[in-house]
Parts: structure tokens; sequence; C-alpha cells
């Protein structure tokens, strides 16, 4: 079977890149690996998805059934319990590896990809957390998924490494369900959820959060018996003496989100080492032609309507790309971070495209209440940003209008904080 | 019921025992402490089987490790466990290691290492690009082997069983009680069990069942601890040979090691310690690690680490392997001390104690129907694209991936869930199959693989267990569950 287009992926980033590729001129197949659609949004059964795109609060079901609605009547096929193995592409055709157990393992071919594979979890090894390894350290939407869609409770006393949202989220839903939340501990001198998340789910329930602390000793054999917690320094040295301990039987883990792009044996692409996702231009494109990717499986996203909304766009121009057979040019201008910036994204700029103007979205590494947003092409200032209460935990966007790059240098962003 | 032999401990030197012993007729049960064969120093190691260049000549170590590299070959071929035939270089740097790397090429020669060379600096940068480039001479050991000592340790106890051992696990030996006619075991579960000999191969604990029926042991543990790093196996290629600098006087120094299943391994560093089960990592321990392996090589790709381990080895104040009968307690085999070479000579101990210690006392009747070999599981990963085909025709469960990051499909985990050592844990069958040891280290199939235990083994999926007995991981059902 020959596809124009084969999307990886039916989470928020796979729907919405269907949607808007979405041609009765065009083959369409999305492959989902789990039994229903909707991805990761199945399980975050809180609310406050869609306050952007939607303009009222959702929780993550019912956002999830918004982008399946969307796409149900549209001519295209679906395949769900449909696990992508590999990648390849071979004489300008993709072929796309799969396995089920209707069809095993077989391969179905298109003229392009967009990669929507979401992230994974980083885990206690990639950390490399000191102490015993007993059973009762997960990673926090690991429980999310045994608590909220299988009906399982994890622990009873419960502590929590790293202030990601969904440890944050975590905290509250185990406290919800009965759970001794003891705490949770940032190893940054600031917390990397979303403020929301911070008010709602530790505030409101008198969670208390240790910023510049780390796990210093886990103990138990078996199962987990309890944690040791110390304050770390400037440079995350911890500091002796100021030990603090809880007997608990779970510690959750949110340390951090990995794009999960690691079906790819065959096939490579240009990847950041900041994103740890693909290099792409405007149009989502990888370095591969014909290979777009978007949503968390690009880079990772704190809002849910981000990654509709950039996977609209790589939807679309994946349409464009094969109706309009749109091709990469060697134009390109690179973009880049600088001074208190973490990540650009676009990394490229495809000049030879027609374009108005672009949205970058970018990560700075730095707390700001008040500031602003640099951007140079070379030694030139081409524009500004006014920027209030800015933090890492939170993505920024800019548009750089087509105007304003002159020449073919690469243009980099900076956060210049104003006390 | 009584037995001829008790082995205690399913580490790969009780395995390999209880596969000797089971090519005669008797009968025998292996008594494991914990939840599955192979925890401790057989799990938690550098995976090598050495050549034989570094034993003291004249010792059991240089006897045993040489006559063990070789019996790996025949065990490839009957229970089929993986070898990566990968040979080492030891690499030297200075003039001085120069010097010992010739006495170690000497060495070599007097234990009967069958082959070895040494390399100038070119040649070995030409086969391991990635050598520091301060390498002086390599002295190349083509024998050496890495293989998968989980493995090794787990077939040979499956062919043991399926010949006829009894294996209980999760069965600690808390007393020891000599008689007229044997030994009276006792367990923490209430069993007696009466055997005529038994075998001490309690590794890191067998002092302490030594202790048991002797006054003054003659070894004592000394456990020696060792971390390492493991590097994702999407970095395999990064070196080919196992990579050992030249040892000092400071030991045998931090090693780059390619692993069969494509990782690689960087460690161990080697510190005494009084508890041998305290696997902590320690940040001194990994940044010592870190610092010594890039004098060897170049570049280590540390931004791919996936899991650090710390292993300990069951040393012993007697230097060498500690392979006796008790002094005490006639009928009581001591396989203590069994640090490195360990792994590589396990086989060849086996063969030794039946040889050389029980075959001088007893003549025991050759069991006729032993079966020396074992099938492996032949998993998806590991088949070729005509078999894949096949496996799903006839079970088209081969289509459904349990673990994505290592392609491990759910009649591969059903299949290790009913063997005769049962991978009826998460831990179990993540060291079986797979499934959990690739980059996001389970995170996407646990609750696969929990699942899949509670239908096989009609448990709860409350009652599936991590690892260790009462270590589950799903502590109840919510309220709403209720």
């Amino acid at each position: 079977m020959k596809y124009d287009l084969i999307i990886i992926g039916g989470g928020a980033a796979g729907l919405a890149a269907l949607k808007s590729a979405y041609d009765p001129n065009l083959n369409i197949l999305l492959v989902e690996r789990e039994k229903t659609l909707g991805g990761i949004l199945k399980q975050c059964i809180h609310n406050g998805f869609g306050i952007h795109k939607y303009k009222e609060e959702l929780t993550g079901p019912e956002y999830a059934v918004r982008g399946i609605n969307d796409v149900e009547d549209l001519d295209v096929d679906v395949v769900t319990d449909t696990t992508v193995i590999d990648v390849k592409k071979e004489n300008g055709q993709f072929s796309v590896r799969m396995t089920n157990t209707v069809d095993g393992d077989h391969e179905r071919e298109a003229k392009a990809v967009i990669l929507g594979s979401g992230c994974y979890e980083r885990t206690r090894g990639a950390i490399q957390l000191p102490g015993t390894r007993p059973a009762g350290i997960m990673p926090a939407g690991s429980a999310q998924r045994y608590l909220n869609l299988e009906g399982y409770m994890v622990g009873k006393k419960v502590f929590i490494l790293g202030s990601g949202d969904i440890g944050l989220i975590m905290a509250r839903r185990m406290k919800l369900e009965g759970a001794d939340v003891k705490g949770v501990a940032e190893i940054m001198p600031y917390s990397n959820g979303l403020t929301r998340n911070i008010v709602q789910c530790l505030h409101d329930f008198d969670i208390p959060l240790y910023l510049s602390h780390t796990v210093s000793d886990i103990r138990g054999k078996s199962t987990l018996e309890g944690i040791t917690i110390n304050e770390v320094d400037d440079e995350f040295q911890m500091i002796e003496g100021t030990e603090k301990h809880f007997d608990v039987d779970t510690l959750l883990l949110s340390v951090g989100l990995i794009p999960d792009v690691n079906m790819f044996e065959s096939l490579t692409f240009d990847m950041s080492r900041k994103t740890n996702g693909a290099i792409v231009d405007q149009n989502y494109q990888t370095s591969v032609e014909g290979l777009f990717a978007c949503g968390n499986a690009l880079h990772v996203h704190d809002l849910v309507d981000f990654v509709s909304e950039e996977s609209e766009k790589a939807g679309a121009a994946a349409k464009e790309y094969l109706l309009k057979n749109k091709r990469k040019s060697d134009k390109t201008i690179d973009l880049e971070p600088s001074n208190n910036v973490g990540y650009v994204l676009p990394q490229k700029l495809d000049m030879s495209d027609e374009f108005d103007k672009v949205e970058v979205s970018f990560r700075v590494t730095t707390r700001g209440d008040k500031g602003v947003f640099v951007v140079h092409q070379g030694e030139q200032e081409i524009m500004t940003k006014k920027a209030r209460f800015v933090m890492p935990a939170e993505m920024e966007k800019l548009k750089i209008k087509r105007e304003l790059i002159d020449t073919d240098e690469p243009i980099s962003i900076r956060f210049e904080v104003k006390e | 019921m009584k037995y001829d032999f008790i082995i205690i401990g399913a580490g790969v030197v009780g395995a390999s025992v209880a596969r000797e012993l089971m090519k005669y007729d008797v009968t025998a049960l292996m008594i494991e402490r914990e939840n599955d064969v192979c925890n401790h120093a057989s799990l938690a190691n550098s995976a090598i089987v050495h050549s034989g260049h570094d034993p003291v000549p004249g010792s059991l170590k240089a006897k045993l490790n040489v006559e063990g590299n070789a019996l790996y070959e025949q065990l490839e071929k009957e229970i089929e466990i993986p070898l990566l035939r990968s040979g080492a270089f030891m690499v030297a740097q200075t003039d001085e290691e120069v010097e010992t790397l010739m006495n170690l090429r000497d060495r070599a020669k007097e234990n009967g290492v069958p082959e070895y060379r040494l390399l100038d600096r070119e040649e070995a940068l030409k086969q391991e690009p990635n050598l520091h480039p301060d390498v002086k001479m390599v002295l190349d050991l083509p024998t050496t082997k890495v293989t998968y000592p989980w493995e090794v340790t787990l077939a040979s106890a499956e062919n043991a069983i399926d010949n006829g051992l009894d294996f209980k696990k999760a069965t600690e030996v808390t007393g020891i009680e000599k008689t007229n006619e044997g030994f009276k075991v006792k367990t923490n579960k209430g069993d007696v069990f009466k055997s005529r000999y038994v075998i001490n191969a309690a590794g890191g604990f067998s002092d302490k069942i030594a202790k048991m029926v002797e006054k003054t042991p003659e070894f004592e543990i000394t456990p020696r601890r060792g971390e390492y790093f493991v590097i994702d196996r999407h970095m395999e290629g990064f070196v080919d040979h196992v990579l050992y600098p030249t040892p000092s006087s400071k030991g045998k120094g931090v090693l780059i090691t390619p692993q069969v299943h494509g990782e690689l391994l960087i460690g161990p560093n080697s510190e005494f310690q009084d508890d041998p089960e305290n696997v902590d990592n320690t940040k001194a321990g990994l940044s010592f690690v870190r610092k010594e392996s890039m004098r060897l090589a170049h570049n280590i790709p540390f931004n791919k680490v996936i899991r650090t381990f710390t292993g300990v080895r069951a040393s012993s104040t007697h230097k060498d392997f500690y392979i006796s009968e008790s002094k005490e307690a006639p009928n009581f085999i001591h396989l203590g001390g069994i640090d490195s070479p360990g792994l590589t000579a396990a086989p060849a101990i086996g063969r030794y104690v039946l040889e050389e210690i029980i075959m001088k006392k007893e003549t025991l009747l050759e069991n006729k129907d032993f079966n020396p070999y074992r099938k492996k599981i032949h998993q998806f990963h590991d088949m070729s694209e005509k078999e894949k085909q096949e496996a799903f025709r006839f079970d088209p469960r081969y289509g459904n991936l349990i673990c994505k990051c290592e392609k491990v499909t759910e009649p591969d985990v059903v299949h290790h869930i009913n063997r005769s050592v049962p991978g009826d844990t998460v831990k179990g069958i993540k060291k079986r199959s797979r499934a959990g040891a690739g980059l996001c280290q389970g995170g996407y199939c646990e609750h696969n693989v929990i699942h899949l235990i509670a239908r096989e083994t009609g448990k709860k999926v409350t009652e599936v267990e991590y690892y260790d007995e009462h270590s589950n991981i799903l502590k109840g059902e919510t309220k709403v569950k209720k």
C-alpha cells in the first residue's frame, strides 16, 4: 500500500497534523500504538487544557476528544494498536515498518512522514541518583497512567523529585487519592513547572516545595523505605548538614522529558543537542526531505495548545510539500540561542521559501520579571520585544518579519533582564 | 526428601556446579536466597570471559581461567549463551607500562593462553581509532570474549533443572546441622532439607555459610565494590575490543567493555567495603571511573549513559579461589573467594569440583539421560525477516510489541514467564527479555509486563512483584475502583 503521507502518533500532535494535512487528493495513514487515539492526554484527567486554543478549560480527555472529532469524518486510514519499529528512506520514498496483531511486521510506503510520536520520561538511570535500587521509584507519568487509566495506586507515602508539571500534577492527584505527599524537591532555585500548577497543586494542598534541593540517599532493599534530600549550592553540590529524611514508599520522578524519536534505526537526521529532537526549518521539515516533526517529538512543550498549533503548521507544510511539490533549498539561515536563551526553534530558515514572518519558539535559562528579548543578525540588532515574568518553565514566542532579514548571517535571540 | 547434594547459591558458580552434577545419577537441590538466579557478583560485573593473561601462574585462578575460557565455546553450542568474540587490548601508555605489558605477555604464555601478540601504536590505533592517542603499545588477547553473565547462569540453571535438579528461590539458609548421614539444612521458610553433601556457592556470603559448620573458616570474604556506567546501545562500535589499562600496584584499573547487546560498560573501580550487599552508587566512585576511563579512550559518549550500577566482588583473604572440602566438616565443599576471573572460570570450577573433589571420594554413575542442550528463547528482535513472518503466522501475538525500545513482543515475554526458572517478576522479565532495559528503562513497557505476568501466573496485578518477594509495584486499587 502506498501513501502520500504517514503520520506517526495519534496524540495531540498527530491529530492536529492530520487535520491540517488533509486533502481529498492525498492518501494519508495515521499510526497509533495504543488502542485508542488521544495519546498522553487520555491520562491527564485534570483541567487546564485548551485555554489558548478553545478559550475554555478542558480536561485532557476532553481536549483529546475535540482533536479526534476534528478528523473523524476525514477520508483517511487510521490504524491503532500498531507500533512503528523503523523508518527508512530509499529512492525518495519512505518505508515505515510497523507491527500489529493483524498484519504482523509489515511496511507501508509514503512520500512524506510526520513524526508526532511524543516524548518519554527521563529515568533514574539517566540522572544517576545515589542509594539503593528498590521497587517504588518511578517516573511520575507512569504513576499517572497506573492511577488514572488503570485505577491502581503505586504508594501511600510519596515524595516527588523534580518540579516539572507532571510531578506537580501527581502531587495533587496522589493527595486527592488519599496518599501522604511529603514534598517536592527541585534542584534548581526555581520551579520547572507552570506557576498555576505550583499554586493549584502544591500551595492549595500545603505540600512543601524544596527549591535548590535534591535526593542524596535512597534506602530500602526490596521496596523503598525512605529518602534523604540535601540542599545544593550554586554549583549543584550538596551542602553537608542540610539533610532532611522522609519515610516514604514511593519516589516519583519528574526530571525531564525527552522527544521520542527512537524508532529510527535506519534513518538519521540532524538532531539538536539542546532539544534532543530534530533540527527543523520554519516548515518543521527535518534535514531529511519529506520528514516533518512536531509536538513533543520535536521539543517538549508545556502547553498542549501550542503542540496543536505547531502540529497544524507542520501538517499544512507537509500538504504543501506534497501538493505543490515544494522542495528544500540550500539557502538557509541559522537561528541560534544567545545569552540567557536555552534553545530556539526552528533552528533554520529556508530563505527560498516565501513567508511574511516566522514564529520562533524558545526557552530562557534564567528568570526575569522584566526584560527584553533582543534579536540580532550578525552585528545588527533587528528587533526587540518587551518581556514580563519570564521563566525557563514557560516557552516564549516571537515573530520575526521577513523584511527585517537582510543578510545570510545567523540570527540569534538573547534575553536581557532588567532589574 | 534426602538429597545427595545441596548447593547453596544460584550464582554462576552454583549453577555451573549444578549443571555438572546433573551429568551424574544424583539427586540435588539448589537453594537461592533471592527471588531469581544470578543476583549479586554473578550479575553485576564486566561480563568478560578473560583470556587468562592476568592470574599468577600456578594458581587455581590461572588454571581454571584458561580452561573456563575454552569451555565457553562449548557452552555456546550446548546451552546457547551469547558470546561476543571481541578480543581485548591491554593498553600501555608509558615506558613503565610497556615493561609490565611484556611481563604479562610472558605470563600469558606461562598460563597457557593460546593466542597473544604485541601491537605497536599505529596498528592499535588503526584497529581502535577511539583509543587515547597516548597509547605506546598494546597486548592483543584475541581469545578474550564477552558474554551475558545473566544468561550463562540462567541457561546453566535451566539445563540442570531440566535434567532433574530441584530449585528453591527466595529461600534463605538459616542454619546447617551436621548429622551422621550428612547435613540438615534449615531455611527461613521453615523447611529442613537433608543432604549427604553441601556445596557452598554463596558468593559474598560464603564465609557466613562456612561459619554454620566451622568454628574458624579458612577464608573470610572481603567484599570489593566496583561501579559502572552503562552507555546506550546506539553507541555500538565505539570500541570493538575490550580495553584494559595496564594493571599497576593500584589494581586492574577501569575498563571499557562492549557488551553482547551493544551497550558499552565503563568501569569498574575497586573499593573494599564491609557489606557484601551494598550496591549503592556513589558520586566519588562514578567520577573516579569517568576520569580513569578517559585515559583509555577519546570522547567517550557519557551523554548517552542510560544507567549506572555497582557490583560487589566476593574477594577473600585467601588471594586465590578457595575451592576445598571443609577441614572440619567432611562432605562440605567451599567455593569461596570467587572474584575475577570467576565468571570465566565458572564452568571449569564445576568440572574441578566433580573431578578433583567429589569423584575422589565417591563413585558416581553417569546420568544416561542427561541432555546437555538447552534452547534459548529465540526472540523477535533476533529473528530474520523470514522467521518473523513465520512466527507471526504461527502466533499473531508476535505482532504485539510490548517494549518498543528493545523490540520485545508478547510471546517473547510469555515464553520467559513459563520456563523452568520462571521470569515471573518485572525485573526478572527485564533481565530475560530486555523489556525495560533500553532507553526509556521501562517507562513504556512496565505496565504491559505487569499485566502479562498477572495473566500468565494467575496473580492479581497488585500481586505482581518488581523483583523481591513482596515488592509489588501496584499497592492497591483506587477509591473509584473499589
